[in-house]
């Protein structure tokens, strides 16, 4: 049994480029989800030379379209907001993948034990880590992948 | 024998009712630039600066991130030169008026909660917070003033709440070719979170905020730079007379804090409008309740 990173990292991974809009990035996802059936809440993000940049998660896209006073205004059930999703989905369409893209990403190597990627996923909430090889993407590991390692193995014990 | 206290929608209420489950933190060691990174991406007002174990050391607020910008020093520094510490706490089961009392008593505008087994820290428990949560409290509460209007409907109370009843009378200014080093002082002297930017005819032309200003600090904009370089523009306004409804729905629909009034004409600016006034105006706070000390940061 292999215990290493590239033993359940996903190596048919897809990124985005800084210059795509948000509406292109969830085309991507869903596109790409589609080809690897499953669903696709993550993407790296390259340069373009493949060099990894960033990562646009699902959690970017929605702390960028909440509201920022929405715990103020959300108890006011009588103000007429029909349209506000609209004019929120318009200007969040058009926002770079660039702009809102975590940039502080942290990546493993694909040596790394698959106990030690367990840990980090747990430790600073993590459910996707790209694998780099000499500053190369080779992979990425996803939470679910490394679930149904672990699950594969602990039914056979 | 009968206990008499202060009346207070709060009382009973405990701090893990109100707080946000939600810590942002960073290392001291992060730079002033990722900080300002952290502001923008997940949109708080400070963060919770930890040491080298992770603990709690300090907290940076935008206001620590203007005097940064105004002291010119480089973007690239760690937060530990400006992260101001100890952190205040409460805990989950504090009772809330205890922990606004501290914030009250301590001129500050959110404390970190800690709570469970390993008194870990939490939550963060801000007056903006707490305005959602007296909204809700105050409309229920049988000493509000609209419910001690008799039986009119709440709706129909709403529908006729103007502007002018709920807006803060005064505006305070720059003009639009002083340099940020000036607005920054004009700010901090003020505590103000945002100042109106008047052209040199007395005109509004455009709003800056501390938020501005720190992206301009990222940004790498000098400080000489005048105010009409880096001022939102134009000025949402709304009328004195408008309802106060509809000025609430254009703060929602631009997703802002506060609009500056104006009289008739929107060259005439007469006041400002938060939407924590506005809440707290609908709510029907009552002055006798220790609740209507909280005040969210003033745009004049």
């Amino acid at each position: 049994m292999g215990t290493k990173a590239r033993d359940v990292m996903d190596s048919h991974f897809h990124t985005l480029s800084p210059q795509h809009t948000i509406a292109e990035a969830v085309r991507l996802f869903r596109e790409a989800g589609h080809r690897e059936g499953k669903r696709i809440f993550g993407m790296m993000v390259t340069d373009d030379d493949g060099r990894l940049q960033g990562m646009l998660s699902m959690y970017d896209i929605l702390l960028f379209i909440r509201p920022k006073h929405v715990h103020i205004w959300g108890e006011m059930e009588d103000i007429d907001i029909e349209g506000l999703l609209e004019s929120i989905f318009r200007k969040a369409a058009a926002i770079l993948v660039g702009d809102i893209m975590t940039t502080d990403v942290v990546t493993i190597g694909p040596d790394t034990h698959v106990m030690m990627v367990l840990d980090l996923m747990i430790k600073k909430h993590i459910r996707r880590l790209p694998v780099l090889e000499d500053d190369r993407i080779v992979g990425m590991v996803y939470i679910s992948d490394l679930f149904s390692y672990f699950f594969k193995n602990l039914s056979q014990i | 024998m009968a206990i008499s206290g202060k009346r207070n929608v709060l009382s009973g209420l405990k701090v893990k009712e109100a707080m946000r489950r939600q810590v942002i933190h960073l290392p001291k060691s992060a730079s002033l630039s990722q900080c300002i990174g952290t502001f923008i991406k997940f949109k708080v007002n400070a963060v919770l600066v930890t040491d080298e174990d992770e603990q709690p050391a300090g907290v940076v607020s935008k206001t620590d991130l203007m005097g940064a910008y105004y002291a010119d020093l480089p973007i690239d520094s760690p937060l530990e030169m400006i992260m101001v510490g100890p952190p205040l706490f409460c805990g989950e089961e504090d009772f809330l008026e205890d922990s606004l009392d501290i914030m009250y008593g301590s001129g500050i505008h959110r404390l970190y909660v800690r709570g469970g087994e390993e008194n870990a820290v939490t939550g963060v428990l801000a007056y903006p917070d707490i305005v959602g949560l007296l909204y809700r409290y105050c409309r229920n509460c049988k000493m509000s003033s609209y419910r001690r209007g008799g039986e009119m409907d709440f709706r129909e109370v709403m529908g006729q709440i103007r502007v002018r009843e709920v807006m803060g009378p005064s505006v305070k200014s720059h003009r639009e070719g002083e340099s940020l080093l000036e607005v920054m002082e004009g700010l901090s002297a003020h505590r103000f979170g945002a100042v109106l930017i008047r052209n040199d005819a007395e005109e509004p032309v455009g709003v800056l905020s501390k938020s501005d200003l720190i992206v301009a600090y990222k940004h790498g904009v000098s400080t000489d730079v005048p105010a009409s370089e880096v001022m939102a523009s134009p000025v949402v306004s709304c009328d004195e007379e408008e309802l106060l409804s509809g000025a609430i729905q254009r703060m929602i629909f631009t997703d802002i804090h506060r609009l500056f009034v104006h009289r008739k004409d929107p060259r005439e600016i007469t006041g400002v409008l938060s939407l924590s006034d506005a809440a707290r105006a609908r709510s029907g706070s009552c002055h006798a309740c220790v609740t209507s000390r909280i005040k969210v940061e003033q745009a004049t």
